[in-house]
This record gives C-alpha cells, sequence and structure tokens, in this order.
C-alpha cells in the first residue's frame, strides 16, 4: 500500500462519521506480513491518532490498534519501536500453529521452503512479556487433524493460556476426518482434565455454550461482513477481505467501492441483511446442535452456486458434530470430576474469567 | 408470507433480438435477429407442456408469414402489438390499456402531459428506465408529479371514470406483494434457444456483462439451460428459493405491494437477486405513500377501503430494517 492511498483511506474514514458511527474503532493490520511494513504502519497510525485529535474525534480516546503477525520480524529495533511508542492501544498476535511439525506444514519461507516455527517460537516470550494474556490462532485444515492435541498442549507450554482455534471453513474434508478430530480432541480432552490445565487454560473448541439448538428467533449472522471496512493496497474497499480477489477461488471479487470514490451502499445491503434463516438450509435451522456452528461470508459466497452471500456452506458439517460430541465429553467428565471434589460452584463462578475467543 | 402461491404461468417469447423492451431493462441489442422457427416451435412446445401462458415480444418489424401462423397455433399476448409500448408520452392515444417507457425526470417534465392521457386510458402501466440514476434531491419533485395523477385520478372519479395507473391505483386493491416474479412466475426464452430469468439477463449475456462467477474468464453466460434439455428433462434453476419474496429480507417486511421487485435491477445495483437497492426502494415508496394520499382523497369523497395504506416515516425500508 502506498502512503498515498493509506492517507485517503484514513482520511476517508475519519471524514465520515455518519456512515462510521460507532463509539469505539479497531484498526486492524493483516497481511501478507504486516511487519514487513512496520514503517508504513507507524506512520499510518501517526497520522490516524494526529487527525482524530486535530478532528477532536470520539474515537481518539477508545480506539485500538491490532495487527497478526507470523512473528519472524517481532524482535526487530523498529517494531519494538512501534511497540514501545503504542502500547497502551495495541494488541498483537503472533501466528504460531502449534508444534513444528504442525506449524511447518503450512508456514514455510517461500524461497526455501523451510519451516518457519524455530524463527516464530524464540519470539514468543518476548511477545508474552510484552503482551500477557495475547492469544495465537491456530487454523486446522485436513492434513494437521491429527496434531490438534499435541499442538494445543505445546502452545500451553509456551505459555500462551487462550487458544481460539477452528477447522477451516473451505471444503478440505475427506471421509473420516471428523472422526480423527473427535478422537483428538477427546485426547486433548483428557489431558487438560488429568494436569488440571483446565483451571489457567482455555481453548476454543471446547465451550459449554455450543452444541444445542438455536431457537428461531436466534436469527443473527455469524459473521461481521460487512460491518466492518476492509481496504487492500490498491485502496479498495471490502466488506471483509475474504472478498479481495486473491482470497476468492473462482467469483470476482466483491468491492463495495474505493478510497477515492467512497463506499457503494448500495453493494453492501446484502451483507446488512443477512440473517440466519435466509441463508440456511433447511437442514440448519432444525439442526439440534447448532448452537457454535460458524460460518465465513466469504466462503459462503465463494462457494456458492450463484453470485449470492445468501447460500450458506456447510462444508464443516461433520466437523461441527464432532467437536460437540468432544465438548460434551469434555465438559460431562469435567463437571463430574468437579462435583466430587466439590469445586463445581467455585470454577462456574470463575468461568468469566476464562476468555474464549472465537472465529 | 405470501397467501397467493407462486408458481411458473407465463413463457415470455423474445421473437427477436430487437424486440420491444417493455420492463425497466432497455434493449440495447441493434441488430434484428428473428428467432428460428424451429426454435419458435420449440419454444411453444415448451409452454404448452409446462400449461404456461405465451407472451411473444414483437420486434418493430412484420413478421414473415409462416411466423403468424405458428404464433397464432396457441393462446397467447402480443407484448408490442396488443399491448403497445411508447418510450415517449404519445400525442393521441391508440390503445386504452399500454405501457408508458421513461426516464424519471421525464416524467416528472411531461406530468402534464401524462395527466392529459389518464381520461383516455383504461390502464397506463408507466416503467422507468432510469431508476439506478434516481438521486434523493428528486424525492420531492417526485412526489409532486405523482400529486398531479392523483388529483386527476379522483377529478376523473368523480365523472365515473376510473382509470387504472399502475404506480398509484394498484396499491389500492393489493393486499400482499404483486411484483414481476421473474424466474419463479415466469420465464424467457430468447431466439437463442435458451431460457433465462427476464430478457434482461439475455442482453446482459449478448452486450458481454460479466455473470461474475468467474474472474478469470469474466464470462457471462446467464441462461439458466438450453430449450432441447429443457423440453427433454426440465430445468432446474440454482438456488431458486432466492428469488421467492420470503427468502428477500427486506421485501418479506415491506409494504409496498405494487413494487416490481426487479431481481435484474437488485442484481445489477446490489449484485444480490434478493436485495434491492435504495433507489428501487425510495422509488417504490414514493409511489406508495402518493398511493396512501390518493386513497384519503377519495374517502374523503365517500369510497371506502378494505384497509388503509398506513403512514410511514421512511422511504427505504432498510433504514427500519430489523439489527440482529
Amino acid at each position: 500500500m502506498s502512503w498515498e492511498v493509506a492517507k485517503r483511506a484514513v482520511d476517508y474514514i475519519l471524514g465520515n462519521r455518519e456512515d462510521f458511527s460507532e463509539s469505539s474503532v479497531k484498526f486492524d493490520f493483516i497481511g501478507g506480513e504486516p511487519l514487513l511494513e512496520i514503517e508504513l504502519i507507524d506512520k499510518i497510525c501517526d497520522y490516524l491518532k494526529t487527525e482524530m485529535y486535530r478532528l477532536e474525534h470520539p474515537w481518539f480516546n477508545s480506539y485500538r490498534i491490532s495487527l497478526t503477525t507470523n512473528g519472524i520480524n517481532y524482535a526487530t529495533p523498529k517494531v519494538q519501536n512501534f511497540i514501545n511508542k503504542n502500547k497502551n492501544n495495541l494488541s498483537i498476535g503472533i501466528t504460531i500453529d502449534g508444534t513444528a511439525q504442525k506449524h511447518n506444514m503450512n508456514r514455510i519461507y517461500k524461497d526455501s521452503g523451510k519451516g518457519s516455527y524455530d524463527d516464530v517460537v524464540k519470539n514468543i516470550p518476548l511477545w508474552l512479556e510484552q503482551f500477557p494474556g495475547e492469544t495465537t490462532k491456530v487454523t486446522i485444515s485436513h492434513e494437521d487433524l491429527p496434531y490438534v492435541a499435541e499442538s494445543v498442549l505445546h502452545l500451553y507450554s509456551l505459555g500462551i493460556h487462550n487458544i481460539p482455534i477452528n477447522c477451516v471453513n473451505e471444503d478440505v474434508w475427506k471421509d473420516g476426518d471428523d472422526k480423527i478430530f473427535e478422537q483428538q480432541l477427546m485426547l486433548l480432552a483428557d489431558e487438560i482434565i488429568s494436569k488440571e490445565l483446565y483451571e489457567d487454560f482455555t481453548c476454543s473448541f471446547f465451550d459449554d455454550w455450543i452444541g444445542k439448538p438455536l431457537p428461531e428467533s436466534e436469527l443473527q449472522n455469524w459473521c461481521g461482513a460487512g460491518k466492518m471496512l476492509a481496504v487492500d493496497a490498491a485502496g479498495y474497499f471490502y466488506p471483509c477481505l475474504r472478498f479481495a480477489q486473491y482470497s476468492l477461488r473462482d467469483k470476482e471479487a466483491w468491492i463495495i467501492g474505493n478510497v477515492y470514490d467512497g463506499i457503494d451502499k448500495n453493494k453492501l445491503r446484502p451483507f446488512l441483511t443477512l440473517d440466519r434463516c435466509t441463508e440456511s438450509p433447511k437442514e440448519c435451522m432444525d439442526c439440534d446442535v447448532a448452537r457454535g456452528c460458524a460460518w465465513c461470508q466469504g466462503e459462503n459466497y465463494d462457494a456458492a452456486d450463484t453470485h449470492t452471500v445468501f447460500q450458506r456452506a456447510t462444508a464443516t458439517c461433520k466437523m461441527h458434530k464432532a467437536r460437540v460430541r468432544a465438548n460434551n465429553y469434555y465438559w460431562n467428565k469435567l463437571f463430574r470430576k468437579l462435583e466430587l471434589e466439590g469445586n463445581r460452584e467455585e470454577f462456574e463462578k470463575q468461568a468469566s474469567k476464562r476468555s474464549e475467543v472465537s472465529c | 408470507m405470501l397467501k397467493t402461491k407462486i408458481y411458473l404461468q407465463y413463457l415470455i417469447i423474445l421473437l427477436d433480438d430487437t424486440s420491444v423492451a417493455f420492463c425497466h431493462a432497455d434493449n440495447p441489442l441493434k441488430e434484428p435477429s428473428l428467432i428460428p422457427l424451429e426454435t419458435l416451435r420449440k419454444a411453444i412446445l415448451f409452454g404448452m407442456k409446462n400449461n404456461l401462458m405465451i407472451q411473444y415480444v414483437y420486434p418493430d418489424y412484420e413478421l414473415p408469414n409462416e411466423y403468424n401462423e405458428l404464433i397464432e397455433s396457441i393462446d397467447h399476448i402480443k407484448i408490442g402489438r396488443e399491448l403497445k409500448i411508447y418510450n415517449q408520452v404519445p400525442n393521441e392515444v391508440q390503445c386504452e390499456n399500454f405501457v408508458l417507457r421513461l426516464a424519471i425526470s421525464e416524467f416528472i417534465s411531461h406530468k402534464n402531459e401524462i395527466e392529459g392521457l389518464l381520461e383516455k386510458v383504461t390502464r397506463l402501466n408507466i416503467c422507468f428506465t432510469d431508476i439506478e440514476s434516481f438521486k434523493d434531491d428528486q424525492i420531492e419533485e417526485y412526489k409532486q408529479a405523482l400529486g398531479v395523477l392523483n388529483d386527476e385520478i379522483v377529478r376523473l372519479h368523480g365523472l365515473k371514470k376510473d382509470p387504472q395507473v399502475n404506480i398509484l391505483t394498484d396499491r389500492l386493491v393489493l393486499s400482499e406483494m404483486h411484483n414481476c416474479n421473474a424466474g419463479i412466475g415466469n420465464i424467457t426464452i430468447a431466439p437463442n434457444g435458451k431460457l433465462y430469468l427476464c430478457p434482461a439477463f439475455y442482453y446482459d449475456e449478448r452486450m458481454g456483462v460479466s455473470n461474475q462467477m468467474n474472474f478469470r474468464t469474466k464470462e457471462s453466460n446467464w441462461s439458466i439451460a438450453g430449450l432441447d434439455y429443457a423440453l427433454e428433462n426440465g430445468f432446474e434453476i440454482p438456488n431458486k428459493h432466492l428469488l421467492t419474496l420470503d427468502k428477500a429480507p427486506l421485501c418479506r417486511e415491506c409494504d409496498a405491494f405494487h413494487c416490481n421487485r426487479c431481481i435484474w435491477l437488485n442484481r445489477k445495483l446490489t449484485w444480490d437477486n434478493n436485495t434491492p437497492s435504495h433507489q428501487q426502494c425510495v422509488v417504490s415508496h414514493i409511489e406508495r405513500n402518493a398511493s396512501r394520499e390518493l386513497q384519503q382523497k377519495l374517502k374523503s369523497i365517500g369510497e371506502d377501503f378494505e384497509t388503509e395504506i398506513t403512514e410511514i416515516n421512511y422511504l427505504d425500508p432498510f433504514d427500519v430494517r430489523k439489527e440482529y
């Protein structure tokens, strides 16, 4: 992204308060790898702050800067200077995908094909020292299913207490994957319970909220696409970067405007009228374990039979059901243990302190 | 939920590439290209087998005799012949029921001439060709123009004449949505022997408008099926349910019952078949409110209505949509 495009994006967003009327804002820098452009990000953030101050924008007192990085450049002086400058309003997530084996299956250097795990893990202690309580986002696909349990436990051992983790929404799943997934989660459940890791560690796969039916009155869309503004390097606007051309398989990008012309609100209307019942097939509406079943609007669009965001992709159905079974196992086992120990009430009181982040 | 079940009842057959445009979409095709006789024969057979009322859409030239004979072999309506289409305000009216296609600005500037037509017609169908260009600063002007026609309708009612004007009087008698229903109530066969949701999608295909399904090829295939295939096997419309009212979150809550709910305009302006644009909603609601004013005026001179069109404080239902 050029500085000119970045500045125009900031000017547009800050100059159109009617269209951006939320009381708080999160400026999220993602890539590619955002830390490769730390100087630009630094310049953008400085401009954001000075402009919010100059305009007496309400966001000046309620903003957050967020980055998700592969972590390789985390300890460099420029990145550290940026962190020190913005510490009070900054969140940085490092993506470390589990064990070295799992991480290196997908996160490799382009030129050499070498895995990046070693270069990432060495920065984890500094990261956790500077951002205690931060999380990493773990993604599961077909190939890394056998490594789910050990990867979560490994991340715990690195000092990461909260693990948001999910299966990809794309149709990559093969017959039998749900069984492997369920076994892995039950293995993980047994380890967490036997070692009493539940006191201080969480994993988003286990949540006592999921796996129930959803009442017909609960119609909100799962995904926030359309309620955020995504800007690409060329200055095009999207409801989410999953609708950018480089994120899509075949469909044309869903561009909703640009930094020169602003937002075409008509192109946003489908997103802002989405509801669960319109986009979900009957099977999903009738599902007994619907709660917690996630979808990605971009994948819905990408996989749809026509040009629409109103067709829900259901490739993860079996994986969700496997998760629900393992989740039920976990909570039944855990609650029984706590009951027998006389600790259940206390545990549930403390439950609000256990943060869980899900996609 | 509609009380009336919508099902496929009508077949639109474009007899030529230059067949008259009769709805919101202009026909951009300039070179005459008559539907092959054999294709026309198959199209009629398709209509008969599926029990569809055929609506032929004519070009502005005389057809060869063999076509006329084939056309007369089945019950039908002739759009562009029996049902006249005017693309400007006519000086003289040659029939009592016709379609007037205009830009909204033309409607506004010719409102007095259009007012003058009302005592000569039984029904006037007004169809705007430039809704996508409608701006909010035209709202008052459009409202006033509709008011002129309202006053004339009331005056003629006093003379025991009741011309119908689709954008004003239809709403008085409708108790639920009455839309175009392209793809679910009607289907189109084009001169190339393929089925389309409506003629506008055929025009888009011919003009190379991308269907946005493949960014590499920019394919512009908008057809649903070939006629030969459909005759043998029937046809499926992908995501057909998204053409229905109950899968249109904004429209299913709306009471601008006269609205066309044009899926071509929806697709063009919002990129989704089931979501109307701001302009479409505003225009329909200005008309809906004008119908309400007409209803109030007719009530004041003694007319009764089964239901009252309520007062609302919005023109775009998007602004008052349910948020979850």
